[in-house]
């Protein structure tokens, strides 16, 4: 609402100073509501209901109006046309996994929030508190065409806090956060325990017994506390209230279902004891990583969880097939689990190298149009925006990407981003850059 | 079998033909006592020859090892072996002019800042996976380096990807010898934490002039030595031989390639400073993330680079990389090739040129030099391997389609006309290879020393 406010405020002023809709906010942010705009004459990717030749997206406050042939569908009067003759255009890229906002310089100490990691039990870190909404990534990504993604905590910690949904364009963290607290970051693997290293000597758990049964006990401690909240709600209860404890109330929401935990773990075996504890608490799990559990595919498909797959770059152990982690998203794919990919924040390009993730899996058998939902629909359905994100369908939030070729092949470029119905500009700090020293002459040898 | 008596005679019968009017069930093929045939025809592919355009329906012949001829039809004898490979691609081997696989953790020598003398040979280990996960990547040939935690790094070695075989056939014969040098974050870090010098970017030049200054000494003295010799005095003692000054002298002397890794365009300028006034030649910039911003002036130095396609942000002095760097480099006139440093990347640098299209509009040609013919310079054997041309080595890959897609699979990798990778087979794919390959740990370019990157 207070976005909505500061809005109109400027646009009145900027009426008054007689030019219009030409500040930006910060992250390249323009402060103009969303128009109704028509793209015009694309190959549309739907991802819903297939592909449309020559179709028209219309877009208008922010929502998609209309999709469909250009034949039978109507631009509306005054609306701005943008011509995608011989264009893709397809709904924007949703990375189900990313640092995004909480890390600027790897290397720079002071630019990371990443993960606390005093306590391996930290269910009450909300990355939504640590997201930095003007971070200069955010601009490089989107101009690949990505739209949204979940900012993760990074993976310190067996339970190491809530993920966040964003969309990569806004005035602000307000309207950039679309969701906070949307997933519970759970990682049952093995840098988790808390061996001595850098950081420190020994301590509890240095074992994945270790890090199982204080999970365990973490839950059942919620359930204690739950039960002792009831209780004391009850009207014959004497004595003051129990004092909140935020760390196990966190966990509620998960102990009832209501949200869904993403529960990494790499090796089949560290699937089957994460999905033993999963099962033991009812929690509502989308699966994570498991790039070296080919051993126990079937049993993956049997929990009827969607996974989040890869990076599929993972490499193969050495007694293994050169692609035995690239071919994994079509060998789960053809089980029936539902799949999205992610770049983790591990791809030193960026979350901007999403769609090659895609392609390279398609390269080692997983259908196109399945690689395609992989990056888009499935990512949100998952997280439980599917009613909002990942296809062109009306009645969705505005996020589309017009590209020149397939968005899928590395050689692609995309030409236009729209996100919530508006044309985000097509500049980042990097191309900044490059326009600062772009080269007069091609002195080629 | 058959005798080699038998297949010589055979082979002196085969008349030459026009392989184009060839069925592929030709007669047996000559094989040298490996079993390698002694002429290989690669029919009906799009060749793509790195230094002469693309040939549709293009067919190369190799002969014992090295290209014959290479055009729409080639005058290859009858008793050739036949690959069909038509909708397929054809390039060159894939060249990484950075990379620290198969070194184990030995990738480096942090205990002092000046460490000329070590020689990486000495940490190959060729049943290392990563390497054969490259050769899967169509990658034949690796320049194996000394990581940057040190200003003055070790020695590299240049193999050639035939996994499977011994170390020393791995070995790239008579290739130039390469040293690594470092400058910026990593040096800096590594002994600033100790204490030590290097803590700052003065003291990384710093410690490089007086280890030149060391090796002038030396050499001085040597030569000191040997002119009492020419003289003929009888009483004349030869100073000690010192490995680590040894190596500074070679590079003093023109005898080692330089390799840099260097990030920031103040420092591109200072290396080329310092090499002048010491008068050695700078062989590449590797990452040279901010090559964009001096290229018009490490143009006419000579000096290649060995860039990322689009790595960026990862450190301080990562933050100006723009993926735009490589081709705007070489639209100044520098020579770019792309590298991996990463068992990862080194996989799939046919999509790293890929995204140069992209990323700057350079045309495939272009794109595919840089992570073939002009990373083969980088290494100094561009004689000999890095493009489709006649008399150079038989190292060839066969794509399932344009290798600039993302969708590109290498199917088969020849190198020296040996048959060394082919996805067509049951488990890895190898053709040379048995036992167990080893993995050699972290990710090819990390080390908490101070890393390849």
């Amino acid at each position: 609402m207070r976005a909505r406010i500061l809005i109109a405020g400027l646009t009145i002023s900027a009426l008054i100073q007689g030019h219009i809709f030409a500040q930006a906010g910060p992250n390249g942010t323009s402060l103009a509501p969303a128009k109704t705009i028509a793209i015009v004459g694309g190959k549309l990717l739907t991802v819903s209901h297939g592909t449309i030749e020559n179709g028209i997206v219309v877009m208008t406050d922010g929502k998609i109006a209309a999709v469909g042939p250009a034949a039978s569908t109507k631009v509306p009067a005054g609306a701005e046309v943008f011509d995608a003759k011989g264009m893709t255009v397809y709904p924007g890229l949703f990375d189900a996994e990313t640092h995004l906002g909480l890390t600027e310089v790897a290397a720079d100490q002071n630019s990371n929030d990443l993960a606390e990691t005093a306590d391996e039990i930290s269910p009450q870190m909300h990355v939504a508190d640590a997201f930095h909404a003007e971070t200069v990534r955010i601009p490089v990504e989107r101009l690949n065409g990505i739209t949204n993604a979940i900012v993760a905590p990074a993976p310190e910690d067996s339970v190491v806090g809530q993920d966040a949904a964003i969309q990569l364009y806004g005035r602000d963290r307000d309207e950039m956060l679309l969701q906070n607290d949307i997933a519970l970051a759970m990682n049952f693997e093995g840098s988790v325990r808390r061996r001595a290293n850098y950081n420190g000597p020994s301590k509890f758990p240095t074992t994945r017994m270790g890090l199982a049964t204080q999970i365990r006990q973490a839950f059942l401690d919620s359930e204690a506390y739950e039960a002792e909240r009831a209780a004391a709600a009850k009207p014959d209860h004497k004595g003051p209230p129990p004092k909140r404890d935020l760390k196990l109330e966190a966990l509620l929401p998960y102990l009832h279902g209501e949200k869904p935990v993403v529960l990494a773990a790499y090796e089949g075996y560290e699937v089957e004891v994460a999905m033993n504890l999963a099962k033991e608490f009812h929690l509502k799990v989308i699966l994570n990583h498991v790039t070296h559990a080919q051993d126990v595919l079937d049993e993956i498909a049997s929990f009827h969880v969607p996974a989040i797959i890869g990076p599929i770059y993972d490499s193969p152990r050495p007694n293994e097939r050169y692609d035995a982690v690239y071919s994994l998203p079509a060998e789960l794919q053809k089980r029936g689990v539902k799949i999205a990919l992610a770049t983790f924040g591990e791809d030193m390009g960026g979350s901007r190298n999403l769609p090659y993730a895609a392609g390279y899996a398609v390269a080692y058998g997983l259908p196109y149009d399945e690689a395609l939902k992989a990056i888009t629909l499935n990512p949100a359905e998952m997280f439980g925006l599917g009613d909002q994100l990942g296809s062109l369908d009306v009645g969705k939030s505005a996020n589309v990407v017009v590209a020149n070729g397939d968005p899928l092949d590395v050689r692609t470029s995309v030409k236009q981003v729209f996100i919530a119905g508006r044309k985000v500009p097509m500049v980042s700090r990097q191309t900044q850059l490059r326009d600062e020293y772009m080269p007069l002459t091609d002195k080629n040898p | 079998m058959f005798s080699m008596d038998s297949v010589r005679r055979h082979g002196w019968l085969c008349p030459f033909v026009a392989v184009t009017s060839l069925v592929p069930v030709c007669l047996r093929a000559q094989v040298d006592s490996k079993g390698t045939p002694a002429d290989i025809v690669i029919r009906d592919a799009t060749v793509m020859t790195v230094t002469h355009g693309t040939i549709p329906h293009g067919s190369i012949w190799i002969h014992n090892g090295k290209i014959a001829e290479v055009g729409t039809t080639v005058k290859a004898p009858a008793s050739a072996r036949v690959i069909d490979a038509s909708g397929k691609y054809v390039t060159p081997g894939i060249i990484d002019p950075h990379s620290h696989s198969a070194l184990g953790n030995d990738i480096n020598e942090a205990t002092s800042p000046v460490t000329p003398s070590m020689m990486m040979i000495d940490a190959f280990d060729n049943r290392d996976k990563a390497l054969y996960q490259a050769l899967a990547g169509g990658v034949t040939t690796e320049l194996l380096l000394h990581g940057s935690a040190n200003m003055i790094g070790g020695q590299a070695v240049v193999i050639k990807n035939k996994f499977g075989l011994s170390r020393d056939e791995m070995l790239f014969p008579n290739a130039p010898r390469s040293i690594k040098f470092a400058s910026g974050e990593n040096p800096k870090r590594v002994y600033g934490r100790r204490g030590e010098v290097p803590s700052t970017r003065m003291g990384n030049f710093e410690v490089m002039r007086q280890a030149f200054e060391d090796a002038k000494a030396y050499m001085a003295s040597w030569d000191a030595y040997n002119a009492k010799v020419a003289k003929g005095e009888k009483d004349a003692s030869p100073p000690k031989k010192d490995l680590k000054l040894e190596a500074l002298a070679d590079v003093l002397r023109g005898k080692l390639y330089v390799q840099i890794h260097c990030y920031r365009a103040d420092e591109f300028l200072t290396e080329e400073a310092i090499a002048k006034e010491y008068g050695y030649k700078i062989r590449g910039f590797h990452h040279a993330l901010e090559m964009y911003k001096v290229g018009d002036k490490i143009a006419p130095t000579g000096t290649g680079i060995a860039t990322f396609a689009d790595w960026w942000g990862f450190k301080d002095e990562a933050w100006d990389a723009i993926p735009w760097n490589a081709v705007m480099s070489m639209r100044e006139g520098v020579r770019v090739a792309l590298k991996s440093d990463s068992n990862d990347y080194v996989r799939r640098l046919n999509q790293e040129a890929g995204k140069m299209v992209h990323y700057g509009g350079a045309t495939e040609e272009e794109a595919l030099r840089m992570i073939t013919l002009n990373a083969a310079w980088i290494i100094g054997v561009d004689d000999r391997v890095g493009s489709l041309d006649e008399g150079k080595d038989g190292d060839v890959v066969i794509w399932s389609m344009d290798p600039l897609s993302t969708y590109a699979r290498a199917e088969k990798v020849l190198i020296d006309g040996d048959l060394f990778f082919d996805s067509s087979l049951p488990g890895f794919g190898t053709t040379h290879f048995s036992g167990v390959m080893h993995d050699a740990g972290g990710d090819g370019g990390e080390d908490e020393e101070g890393d390849g990157q």
